[in-house]
């Protein structure tokens, strides 16, 4: 009994209030936590005749596996190019990151068609080898056209730059769909 | 000794107060571009604000609505498409349908935009029945000049592939769906021998999926998206043409677009439409299948998080709780589209000169006249012959 007297004493109190109040926000806190919820922010048919594809050649083949990781390289850079200039356009991105991206692309780019121009395609696939280095070489001249915004600050060079990067990605598609039939599957 | 006491119980308040509050913060895991996609919205809508939709949609403008079939995957092993049936070992003919919606004033909008990639048709030797939207559109008695809006379901090569068809419509997009690509696209595949990968995810040579594990891209967050695919979305945006969207969002009033984070893609969305049979729900592939709506069921979950299709699938019976229910949702790869097993579809007709794809009159708005001719044409998908498309590759 004695214990409690000398402890009730008005500092103790005021702790003890301070306390209270304390755990009242924190409840309050967590209160709010836990209610926060996200925002709402057969038929068949025959399927067409088509010739089978003849099989690849050991030179071929070679080829096209060489030309496969570059292949990677160019549409992996391509893509975080075009995604770049959205986020930027959605201010998701900034102007440095996006420069950032563009100039690493284009560094792939040119990579790339050294990298290309290093390999000797056999000739039943010289016209598409042909086809894919224009298609780097657009790519490459799409995204010097988009540097120049980051040295005049206008963002119609992004405008100007894209048919081109339109065009190339057309072609690695048809190209590819020649090298790498199956790079698709369906979803 | 008190006032020591006082020190620390102070200084232990004010900690614990720091500490505490702190938590906070991450609970309401406030948007931003660093956080790892495991923390990104969840769409969660309720019951209670799908509901003020079908009533505020329900006061707006009666629309028209069709599909067509862009194409049609052939002979797709039962089970890849829905695990639950996968003992039953047969394969099914899977429909890419595309959604047409006409307002009162004519104007048209595209659910999905179907495939482009011609090299596919021609070099995946079990696809049919490809025909260019624009030209099915045509022959069922719609202007594609008239298209002013797509909305993306998800932006799959197979169903967002003719974007350029039409450079002066808006599309619609979640920008959750542009994140995960780019999000993935960074993805390190040295220490995990690739399990996530957005490029180079087959052998070049034999087409097998690489792995670990085997069907890799199958497996893989972001496989399916075509720099091609990508391009034209941008261009969209460079052109002003695009509306990058964040969530639920009300196009007009009696169209509105709902989020389906992870029902089949990280930024895939539903589209409700107000119309006389009540609200009809379009899911692109997170509503895969019809039947896996109704029966409860997963379908297509290569990519998916099989709880949100779930919860896409509620959105579809609530939206359409007051007519039709479940059968009001619109599917885009149900195996019995077309046919009387599934109701909605079952006004159906060959597409003249639309190399053996279908189209479905889902239902028309007061005063319109059928586009189904009479009697429609059924050629039995049996019996046509599909023929491959002019394109650029010779085999």
């Amino acid at each position: 009994m004695s214990e409690w007297r000398v402890r009730l004493t008005p500092r103790i109190i005021v702790v003890s209030i301070a306390g209270l109040i304390v755990l009242g926000v924190l409840t309050l806190a967590g209160s709010r936590a836990l209610t926060t919820t996200p925002a709402p922010a057969t038929a068949s048919a025959k399927p067409a005749t088509r010739p089978e594809r003849p099989p690849v050649s050991a030179a071929e083949e070679a080829y096209v596996r060489a030309m496969w990781p570059i292949h990677g390289d160019v549409q992996r850079d391509l893509m975080r190019a075009s995604l770049g200039q959205i986020l930027y356009k959605t201010d998701d991105l900034t102007r440095a990151e996006l420069q950032a991206r563009m100039e690493r692309a284009l560094a792939t780019y040119r990579s790339a068609e050294t990298r290309i121009r290093a390999l000797q395609p056999p000739e039943s696939m010289r016209k598409d080898h042909e086809e894919y280095l224009a298609a780097v070489r657009l790519f490459q001249e799409s995204a010097v056209e988009a540097n120049k915004m980051f040295k005049d600050g206008k963002e119609d060079h992004l405008l100007a730059a894209y048919p081109k990067s339109q065009e190339g990605s057309d072609k690695i598609r048809e190209v590819g769909g020649k090298f790498w039939p199956n790079e698709f599957p369906p979803n | 000794m008190s006032r020591t006491l006082m020190r620390v119980v102070m200084m232990s308040v004010f900690l614990f107060v720091v500490g505490g509050l702190g938590p906070v913060d991450v609970l309401d895991a406030k948007p931003n571009n660093k956080r790892p996609p495991q923390v990104l919205p969840s769409g969660f809508e309720s019951t209670d604000s799908l509901l003020r939709d079908v009533e505020r949609a329900e006061k707006g403008p009666l629309h028209s609505a069709w599909i067509v079939e862009s194409s049609r995957f052939m002979g797709v092993p039962f089970g890849a498409f829905m695990p639950d049936k996968a003992g039953l070992n047969t394969t099914v003919d899977l429909p890419v349908n595309v959604g047409i919606i006409e307002d009162p004033d004519g104007n048209l909008t595209l659910y999905d935009s179907g495939w482009k990639q011609l090299a596919y048709i021609f070099d995946w030797n079990t696809s049919c029945c490809w025909k260019g939207i624009r030209d099915q559109m045509t022959a069922i008695g719609l202007d594609p000049e008239k298209v002013t809006r797509i909305v993306l379901g998800h932006a799959h090569w197979d169903h967002s592939g003719q974007l350029s068809e039409f450079p002066d419509a808006v599309a619609y997009i979640q920008k959750e769906e542009l994140k995960q690509i780019d999000f993935f696209l960074n993805y390190p595949v040295d220490f995990n021998a690739g399990h996530i990968r957005a490029v180079n995810t087959v052998d070049p040579i034999t087409g097998a999926q690489v792995g670990p594990p085997q069907q890799a891209c199958a497996r893989t967050p972001v496989c399916g998206y075509p720099p091609q695919t990508v391009q034209e979305i941008l261009g969209k945006v460079l052109g002003g043409k695009a509306r990058i969207i964040d969530g639920r969002h009300e196009i007009n009033r009696g169209l509105v677009i709902h989020p389906a984070f992870r029902g089949h893609t990280y930024g895939s969305q539903l589209l409700q439409v107000n119309t006389r049979r009540g609200q009809l729900v379009f899911g692109s592939d997170t509503y895969s299948s019809w039947t896996g709506i109704r029966d409860w069921l997963v379908a297509n979950i290569q990519q998916t998080d099989t709880v949100q299709q779930f919860l896409a699938y509620e959105k579809c019976y609530v939206l359409a709780s007051r007519l039709n229910s479940f059968n009001n949702c619109v599917a885009a790869h149900e195996p019995t589209s077309y046919t009387p097993d599934y109701p909605l579809t079952s006004n159906w007709w060959t597409i003249p000169g639309g190399n053996c794809s279908r189209a479905a009159e889902l239902i028309l708005a007061p005063g319109k006249t059928t586009h189904v001719p009479s009697p429609p044409p059924r050629t039995p998908p049996a019996t046509c012959v599909s023929t491959v498309p002019p394109h650029t590759i010779s085999p």
